[in-house]
């Protein structure tokens, strides 16, 4: 056991900077991970007033990030610790207050958040050509990245096999070793090299290129000149997964040692478990994708999956899939928690998620834009639970009927009122702590039976 | 009458994104790269290597494409896509276009 680090107390609360949770009156309170790193931040630096850019880049690093989901989390934050907590002062950023905080409102203590944070990303750049290389380099640092560059595929394989990367960006042609040849030597090495996503980026014309790429195990494929919108977009996206399946491969390895490998084509580890199945969607998005700019869908996107993997962190639930506008979540089979609490740490986050959507929502009309809609299902029940995958790509995978009711229930939920949608299951082991009005019995989309639905009543 | 040597949208755009001396660096390098790559392109036509001399087509015609240089793209992604040529008057008026293409690029670059 390291050393307990802690700050404060101030008041009534204490910070556990080791074990990154919070305090008050000596229990744990319930905190998402980049809320966590936001107050640990404001603390830290309480003598000043922080300016937003600086938050950000502590809280989100290497991340360009809207200002919204700052908003947002500054919110979550006065909601624990009472609104005078945390001052902001107009034009110039946000100060914790000691004296106003020692008085916090304090929510009900529930169990707190370990999600990890997000590194700074590191980039490898493989490109022969100066100009392009240079070029995609700069565009990378802008983004907040730590670029390194190889001006040929073999050069660009050594230094992955000698020190960590988060990304690698490859072009195609290149002397030595191109980067199809890059992409076998992937495959043929990977151990050393499979936890590396690869973009491709190249200007070669028609599809087969990008097929053998995408064949051999690319993450995507981008044509130059790179797009900087684009850009973006995909490292941010293939980082999140790569975060997302290291997080995945901790909590599998901490549920069954030694299963966590190197996992041959179509082997799963694992195995039978009580799960509860968590699957939210962001409505009206097709309506909004086609009346606003495709850099404004881009960023709600993002804003709403942070919020949303916030609120799953919080509650110690484990990302199965985020497929754009929808994102899967399994509470139970990977934590290494007792038995019977997957339930309630499920119906925690939709309330939580609910929550976040609404001080969303509050900013999203200060500033002019209409208002989003989420939707929610969830169902609990035995499920066949593990990791799974080829060399190159590896996922955390759940398979039971749950799952299939839990998003049948989100499309049920989503084609009526935008309400948590909960089975009969998940309502008898939270029965008594929440309250719930009875759909039931309903034919579910996709199921010819009718079965119990339960809609979550909102937490007064 | 011809398409502008340099598209000025892309070039404001390059410059918008990676920053005007960042941009001005970018050229001063693709004054160096570019006189090899044409170089390369006569001696694979002397030794008849197709392949070479396809590959510092692209490699041309994807820094043009870069900088909004359309016409000399243009030039560079024929000789890309066309094989080898019977003789040097495509690489020629390639290495003419190059040189037009310079002036107008160092003249935005460094206004």
């Amino acid at each position: 056991m390291s050393a307990e680090v802690s700050v404060g107390p101030f008041g009534r609360f204490a910070i556990l900077t080791a074990e990154r949770r919070l305090l008050v009156d000596g229990e744990p309170v319930t905190l998402g991970s980049r809320a966590f790193d936001l107050l640990a931040a404001l603390v830290a630096r309480r003598d000043r007033v922080v300016p937003k850019e600086e938050l950000i880049e502590v809280v989100w690093p290497g991340l360009v990030v809207e200002d919204n989901n700052l908003q947002v989390q500054i919110s979550a934050l006065r909601k624990v610790l009472g609104a005078q907590a945390i001052a902001t002062v107009p034009g110039r950023g946000y100060q914790f207050t000691v004296a106003a905080a020692a008085e916090a409102k304090v929510r009900p203590a529930l169990r707190a958040g370990h999600g990890t944070s997000q590194r700074g990303a590191r980039l490898l750049v493989a490109d022969d050509n100066k100009v392009n290389r240079l070029l995609l380099c700069r565009s990378l640092e802008l983004m907040g990245h730590t670029v390194a560059s190889a001006d040929n595929g073999r050069a660009a394989l050594e230094r992955l096999r000698s020190e960590p990367f988060d990304l690698l960006l490859l072009d195609l042609e290149m002397p030595e070793m191109d980067g199809f040849g890059l992409l076998e030597q992937r495959t043929a090495d990977p151990a050393a090299l499979h936890d590396v996503p690869v973009i491709v980026t190249s200007s070669l014309e028609g599809v087969a290129p990008i097929a053998r790429c995408i064949e051999l195990g690319a993450d995507d494929y981008l044509h130059k000149p790179v797009n900087p919108v684009l850009l973006k977009a995909r490292v941010d996206s293939s980082l999140e997964r790569k975060h997302l399946r290291d997080r995945q491969r901790e909590l599998l390895a901490r549920l069954a040692p030694g299963a966590v490998g190197e996992a041959a084509p179509g082997a799963a580890t694992g195995g039978r478990t009580e799960a509860t199945i968590l699957v939210a969607r962001l409505r009206e998005l097709d309506a909004l994708a086609a009346s606003q700019p495709a850099q404004e869908t881009l960023e709600l996107l993002g804003s709403w999956t942070t919020l949303m993997l916030d609120a799953v962190e919080s509650q110690g639930g484990a990302v199965l899939q985020i497929a754009g506008d929808a994102i899967s979540v399994v509470f139970g089979a990977a934590m290494p928690s007792a038995s019977g609490v997957a339930p309630g740490a499920a119906v925690r986050a939709a309330r939580e998620m609910g929550e976040l959507m609404a001080q969303f929502n509050a900013e999203r009309i200060a500033t002019g834009k209409a208002p989003v809609g989420l939707a929610v299902g969830i169902a609990s029940g035995e499920v066949v639970a593990g990791y799974t995958g080829t060399p190159q790509r590896t996922a955390y995978v759940c398979v039971g009927a749950a799952v299939e009711r839990a998003a049948r229930l989100e499309a049920l939920a989503g084609g009526s009122a935008g309400a948590v949608l909960i089975d009969g299951a998940t309502r008898a082991a939270v029965a008594g702590r929440v309250s719930t009005d009875t759909v039931s019995p309903a034919v579910l989309p996709g199921s010819s039976t009718a079965v119990a639905v339960h809609a979550l009543k909102p937490a007064t | 009458m011809s398409a502008a040597v340099i598209d000025p949208h892309t070039f404001d755009e390059l410059q918008a994104n990676a920053g005007a001396d960042f941009v001005a660096e970018l050229v001063d390098t693709f004054a160096e790269e570019a006189p090899p790559l044409l170089a390369e392109m006569r001696s694979a036509l002397a030794a008849g290597a197709a392949e070479r001399f396809r590959r510092a087509a692209h490699s041309l015609k994807s820094n043009s494409s870069t900088f909004g240089a359309t016409r000399l793209a243009g030039l560079a992604r024929e000789l890309e896509l066309g094989g080898l040529p019977a003789g040097a008057g495509g690489i020629d008026a390639l290495a003419r276009e190059f040189e037009t293409t310079l002036v107008a690029l160092k003249a935005l670059a460094r206004p």
